[in-house]
């Protein structure tokens, strides 16, 4: 990589980290065609540095969310063992599932829900209520401090079977075909479990580090992992997440979700692409 | 422990997993463009191992090679949502929340298991 490459990089890299920290994504979205289109670099160098980027945002923007009691640790927790659970389940299929097809599945599922995240743009909170007898045995009820709005909003957990097994297919599909993982995670919490936006997008933050350090090793072990390519990447990714926490606080649900679609969409159609054979 | 105590001992352990792993990776990569990314600090001769293999990275970094100074750096970044988990399990089991504690520590075991088992 020439000096001029790596500060491209990392400029880019800035920008995904600052998304995803606001999104609640890992920015593999934005790094991975980045790299292979803008940069030439080899497809699998470009997914090893996509592990890398979900890390490095979900671990940068989490140290301020969970301090700052934006994530939901107790929602994240609960969540994770329907993630990795399906991750394990995923990584297993791969080797009998052929990909081409999933890939076009996802993309259109994901392009479907873009509608109705759409749908629910204007909404600054989620509707309340009593919570679930599920919702309080899990204690899956809480607060969050929106200094946007200047209080304390409750929320609790709605259709939590739903939402699990929409993260155990998250799971599965980061497992099987390596991304979409935050996207799918935001709208289980937000559509499904009508927790909050800025609660969706920083327990989602928290948890796809996990789910990304999952098949870290993986990666690593196959030599997919260069730091020529992720040292730029990782060092954009956490200078961004580390700002996107702090404008977090500044901006409304909407704005966040209004972060979200372009993402969402963007997502689908990559998500399509790689099905029908392009390489971005 | 208090619900602030337990959000502090998560939050630290991500801000020093971010910053040791970001101190390492910068200062590789700085080094990289000193010495070049097949090069060493000391000076001894070029290694002609990857920068994608990350075997004997002991004997690497005692030679100061920015490639595994830096793979050092991404290895602690790796690992970091690792030690976020492990910690969660500390923090709900003293904050004697046994239902979180085992969902926690069946969380840390399925995330040792498909990094150690399924490879």
């Amino acid at each position: 990589m020439t000096p001029q490459a790596d500060l491209g990089i990392f400029a880019i890299s800035l920008a995904a980290g600052l998304i995803g920290a606001l999104a609640g994504v890992g920015g593999g979205i934005l790094v991975i065609p980045a790299l292979t289109i803008g940069f030439g670099v080899d497809i699998h160098l470009a997914i090893g540095a996509s592990i890398v980027s979900v890390i490095a945002t979900s671990s940068g923007a989490a140290a301020a969310y969970v301090r700052d009691r934006m994530t939901d640790m107790r929602v994240g927790m609960f969540l994770e063992l329907a993630t990795t659970t399906g991750a394990v389940c995923g990584a297993l299929l791969a080797t009998v599932v052929a990909p081409a097809f999933l890939y076009v599945l996802l993309g259109l599922v994901l392009l479907g829900s873009a509608g109705m995240h759409m749908a629910r743009m204007g909404e600054e909170t989620p509707p309340t209520g009593p919570p679930s007898k599920l919702a309080s045995r899990l204690r899956l009820e809480s607060s969050y401090p929106d200094r946007k709005l200047g209080r304390e909003v409750p929320y609790s957990a709605r259709r939590i079977p739903l939402g699990f097994l929409l993260m155990w297919i998250a799971g599965v599909v980061s497992g099987l075909l390596g991304i979409g993982s935050g996207v799918l995670k935001v709208l289980a919490m937000d559509g499904a479990m009508r927790l909050p936006m800025k609660v969706s997008s920083a327990t989602s933050n928290f948890m796809i580090g996990v789910t990304a350090a999952a098949s870290a090793g993986i990666y690593l072990g196959r030599g997919d992992v260069d730091p020529q390519v992720a040292a730029p990447v990782a060092l954009g990714v956490l200078a961004g997440a580390l700002i996107g926490a702090r404008l977090l606080h500044h901006v409304s649900n909407r704005t966040v979700r209004l972060v979200f679609l372009p993402v969402l969409v963007a997502v689908g159609i990559e998500t399509i692409a790689r099905g029908l054979g392009f390489g971005i | 422990m208090t619900p602030e105590k337990f959000r502090g001992l998560v939050s630290t352990v991500l801000i020093v997993g971010v910053a040791a792993s970001a101190v390492l990776i910068g200062a590789g990569f700085a080094a990289a463009l000193a010495v070049g990314w097949q090069g060493s600090l000391i000076g001894s001769a070029a290694s002609a191992q990857s920068t994608t293999d990350f075997s004997n990275l002991p004997g690497r970094l005692a030679t100061l090679e920015p490639a595994a100074i830096t793979q050092l750096g991404l290895a602690v970044l790796l690992a970091t949502p690792v030690a976020r988990v492990a910690a969660s399990v500390l923090g709900f089991a003293l904050e004697r929340d046994r239902l979180y504690a085992a969902i926690t520590l069946a969380v840390l075991a399925i995330l040792l298991t498909s990094i150690f088992v399924l490879r």
